[in-house]
């Protein structure tokens, strides 16, 4: 192990100094952890080494690739339900006064509400299926990207408004030309945060109505101690996460090079 | 009390909106069954059954004893750990893009594991609400730290500032806003994370009463604990966002 660390350092030092320090605390947390696991835990416990040579099998199993579509699909699915709503009402909230304040209200109380407390009343309503998980991933996504969408369009400059209706612009072509492609960056900020709790929402749905998944996947696993099979579930969701994240982030960088706003409303 | 014209415009829609939102689910919950959708009459009877029996207040009092335990270890954890790497350079770029992941990764996924290997107490609780608080604090901090201008601390320097001056003036005061971002995330977050241990782990608290009508059919109960979760959680977000907002006068 010393040798890999060694090695490590001394390749990346001439070539990328911003890779050193990474690479070395990255070798230390995964050294820490080892050590920990080896001398306090008990044998099933997940560890870097059990973890790395449970991936090839993991990876290989029908029943994780089944899982893992099925959470995926879902969370697609769920998001782009919360995308088509939440833009809809999102710019009725933006752009009418009346539907704004009318709206708010509802939207900041549901927004601040942890998602997970409808988990019972969801699988009450739709029973222990997979509509319940759908159900819950929409629910989880749907406020962050109203809201965005909501400030996007209300912060829309009023002299591009003005133009367009001095050239005669109706109604809605004034929300399709102008006032969708002014707050796209909002928007695509909003389905950031989104897809991250859609994930969450995804993952408490299958611990609650065990419904098959990458949620369930984990729960068995760990609960049959086969705790590294568990822990790829856990890296592919977190990979999952970071890279849809990465993702949405390079896209607003290169779609839309003038926007520089990073933060999104939570 | 009088309204003048332009606040009974601003307020007439928001209470529309309120009574129609309520009378709407009063409708819909006489229509349907209780084991469905308690009315918002059946909830508020529940609500004052639950406070009058007694066993509203414990479990109110548990469940905030979990969140706060939480918070305040994610603070003193967070807070610390975040100024220190917005200072030490190398240690910001051995451990920011660990942070960035863990910050990005679903703590829900390990509540299995944390389960297994530490049981039902009140301590892997109280870990869940710190996993699920701590890193927006950290990852916000080190955003903060990494947007500090170079010329701040040059210039700070070239007038022979001393360590602690230097955290003072511009270290603290320049990165504060960041974790104040943080702390108003991780208070949203640390929400999930309770009512995420008191259902996945053992129950107790308001999830414990959630938990309980669901098995029960008793959807009065249930609306009414996520009725003062709901409460709870604006009056959070408020407070976190005021408090934010505090700190936000030195941003940009």
């Amino acid at each position: 192990m010393s040798a890999v660390v060694a090695g490590g350092v001394e390749s990346a030092r001439p070539r990328s100094p911003a890779l050193n320090p990474r690479l070395v605390a990255g070798l230390a947390i995964l050294l820490l952890w080892e050590a920990t696991a080896r001398l306090f835990a008990p044998a099933y416990v997940a560890r870097p080494t059990g973890v790395a040579m449970a991936l090839p099998h993991v990876l290989a199993d029908p029943a994780f690739l089944r899982a893992a579509g099925l959470t995926l699909a879902a969370v697609a699915e769920g998001v782009a339900i919360a995308i088509v709503l939440g833009t809809a009402l999102g710019l009725a909230m933006g752009r009418s006064l009346v539907a704004g304040r009318a709206l708010r209200l509802w939207v900041n109380s549901f927004n601040a509400l942890p998602m997970i407390v409808v988990l019972p009343l969801f699988s009450l309503w739709f029973g222990y299926t997979g509509s319940a998980r759908l159900a819950t991933v929409v629910f989880a996504a749907i406020f962050s990207i109203l809201l965005n969408v909501a400030d996007g369009a209300s912060t829309v400059p009023s002299g591009y408004i003005e133009v367009a209706r001095s050239f005669r612009a109706r109604g809605w072509s004034i929300v399709a030309e102008i006032v969708v492609p002014a707050a796209t960056p909002y928007i695509l900020a909003g389905i950031r945060l989104a897809a991250g709790r859609a994930l969450i929402g995804a993952v408490v749905a299958e611990f609650f109505t065990a419904i098959p998944g990458l949620g369930y996947y984990i729960l068995y696993n760990s609960r049959t101690f086969h705790h590294n099979d568990a822990f790829v579930a856990v890296l592919l969701l977190a990979g999952f996460g970071a890279g849809f994240d990465a993702l949405v982030a390079q896209g607003t960088r290169r779609l839309l090079p003038w926007y520089r706003r990073d933060e999104a409303r939570e | 009390m009088t309204f003048d014209r332009a606040s009974w415009g601003r307020l007439a829609p928001s209470a529309a909106s309120l009574v129609a939102g309520l009378a709407l689910w009063e409708i819909v919950g006489q229509a349907t069954s209780a084991a469905f959708m308690a009315p918002l009459s059946g909830t508020l009877v529940r609500l004052v059954e639950l406070t009058q029996s007694g066993v509203l207040v414990p479990e109110v009092l548990s469940s905030a004893g979990l969140f706060l335990t939480g918070m305040a270890l994610a603070l003193l954890v967070g807070a610390p750990v975040g100024l220190l790497l917005a200072r030490a350079r190398v240690l910001r770029e051995a451990l920011d893009l660990y942070i960035m992941l863990l910050y990005a990764t679903p703590m829900v996924a390990l509540i299995p594991f944390i389960l297994s290997l530490m049981g039902f107490g009140f301590g892997p609780k109280v870990l869940v609400v710190f996993l699920f608080a701590v890193f927006p604090i950290l990852y916000n901090t080190v955003e903060g730290a990494r947007s500090i201008r170079p010329e701040l601390i040059e210039v700070a320097r070239s007038f022979r500032s001393s360590e602690w001056a230097l955290w003072r003036e511009v270290m603290v005061p320049y990165t504060l806003p960041f974790a104040m971002t943080g702390v108003r995330q991780a208070i949203g977050r640390g929400l999930v994370g309770m009512v995420a241990a008191e259902f996945f782990l053992s129950a107790t608290g308001l999830g414990q009463i959630i938990m309980t009508a669901s098995q029960n059919f008793d959807t009065g109960a249930m609306f009414a604990a996520i009725l003062i979760i709901g409460v709870f959680g604006v009056a959070l977000t408020r407070l976190g966002r005021a408090v934010e907002n505090r700190f936000a006068r030195w941003r940009n």
